[in-house]
């Protein structure tokens, strides 16, 4: 009985660690699958010209799912007439930190407002200070993400010899 | 698709007090009230419906004419930047709306417009058998006299045109018609009849030009000649041996002869009838027709 508590205790103690560490996993996620997501509107913007709402209706699913359902929540505010406000927007994404969520919902409240040359080089612009995110979230990831892991795995070790 | 386009604070009172049945267009000015014409009359907005006081008026204002144009173009003001350039958006079912605002221009041409302060939003109507009283002067037994209908704007002339293609259709005169609608408003719906081809936001150069060379028509309609480079399309159509069915703005048929641009193709007399629409009693009253020496053969 004693050695199932403890497993059971250390496997809550890794799945702990890989909580912790799935947070830094799902931000840079979350933003390799926003430069893709602009970067296919800054292509088909720029040649297609195709609107906005079949657009974001035709991107791949897996660019979707890792959006958190910012891209559902904008097009709900395109089939409306309310305005875009950041708790809408953001209201599944847990991932972001409130800078970082401006930055996003400036760049959501952009698309679709200029002609087809501005609005390819604003995305561009959107796109350099999302790789920027990118590259801090990737390394946080790599430092912290695996920290946390390890942690977590130690933390559990180290309460097995503690009970033992 | 107004429902669409306007805000709750101006379609509800629109569309529960005012009816779009006789509603011609909404003006919307930044900072300014609103102004709707009620064939051919004036009101301001008002939560009631219309008014002609303004204390009661309801007021537009730039963020207000910006989401409209923003919704207007689906929500993607790229996709309509060639219109935009032209000072317009039309929507899929002919609302045409005319934009005011700052003008980019870069050697010599539109780049983009910026800044939209004021809009026009113009609806279009299609009233069925309005082009009756002229159509026998305008179609005879075996051939189509080159038409150009002549009005003020808002004055009916492309409800006019839509239902003279609709009247060629409906009379089962299986001409191929060739409509050239380079502002989105002669295609709404069903309202063009069953032998016609479309051909939509291209110039009137180009619209022809193609146009005849692919669709083959007996006959083209078009909206709004103006431009030097309009005339050089009709005469190229007309040298091809098709016929004409046009319109350009002007209050009568004198002032129309003044017209500069008009010059050539009146003294090669292409057209050989003039259809006057005025306002006087309403959008699209029927002045006159005159032949192409300008005698008047129809009178109302």
């Amino acid at each position: 009985m004693k050695w199932i508590v403890l497993a059971v205790m250390f496997c809550l103690s890794v799945m702990v660690g890989i909580m912790f560490s799935a947070k830094y996993k799902k931000r840079e996620l979350f933003y390799s699958a926003l430069i893709m997501f602009a970067q296919k509107l800054d292509v088909e913007i720029s040649f297609s010209r195709e609107r906005l709402k079949n657009l974001i209706n035709n991107m791949d699913e897996k660019t979707k799912k890792n959006l958190f359902g910012l891209d559902k929540n904008f097009l709900t505010y395109l089939d409306g007439k309310e305005e875009l406000s950041m708790e809408k927007l953001f209201k599944n994404c847990p991932v972001l930190k409130n800078d970082e969520k401006e930055t996003v919902f400036l760049f959501f409240k952009s698309l679709g407002r200029s002609d087809a040359l501005g609005q390819s080089k604003e995305i561009q612009n959107f796109i350099k200070r999302f790789d920027e995110n990118l590259s801090k979230c990737a390394s946080e990831n790599k430092k912290y993400g695996s920290l946390c892991f390890k942690l977590g795995i130690i933390v559990g070790l180290f309460m097995i010899v503690v009970f033992i | 698709m107004l429902e669409k386009i306007l805000p709750d604070k101006i379609f509800l009172p629109l569309s529960r007090k005012v009816g779009f049945g006789a509603l011609n267009e909404i003006r919307m000015r930044a900072d300014k009230p609103i102004l709707l014409s009620v064939q051919g009359q004036k009101f301001f907005l008002s939560e009631e419906g219309k008014t002609r006081s303004l204390s009661s008026a309801i007021y537009a204002n730039a963020s207000m004419i910006e989401e409209i144009v923003f919704r207007a173009s689906e929500c993607s003001i790229y996709s309509v930047s060639e219109q935009i350039k032209k000072g317009f958006i039309a929507t899929p079912n002919g609302i045409r709306i005319g934009i005011g605002g700052n003008v980019v221009e870069e050697g010599g041409a539109v780049k983009t417009m910026t800044g939209f302060s004021s809009i026009n939003i113009r609806i279009p109507h299609e009233i069925k058998n309005c082009c009756l009283k002229a159509y026998s002067s305008i179609v005879g037994s075996f051939s189509i006299h080159n038409t150009l209908v002549i009005s003020p704007p808002g004055g009916g002339k492309t409800t006019f045109l839509r239902d003279l293609v609709f009247q060629l259709s409906d009379r089962n005169l299986a001409y191929n018609v060739l409509v050239l609608d380079e502002r989105g408003e002669l295609n709404i719906g069903k309202s063009l009849g069953l032998y016609s081809d479309v051909i939509s936001f291209a110039s009137k150069k180009i619209g022809f030009e193609n146009g005849i060379r692919s669709l083959a028509p007996n006959i083209i309609v078009t909206d709004e000649l103006s431009e030097w480079e309009d005339m050089e399309a009709v005469k190229f159509a007309s040298n091809c041996g098709v016929k004409i069915i046009a319109s350009t703005h002007c209050d009568s048929i004198e002032n129309f002869q003044k017209k500069f641009a008009f010059k050539e193709i009146i003294d090669e007399k292409i057209f050989s009838r003039y259809v006057v629409l005025s306002m006087r009693e309403g959008p699209g009253t029927l002045e006159g027709i005159w032949d192409e020496n300008f005698n008047r053969i129809m009178r109302w």
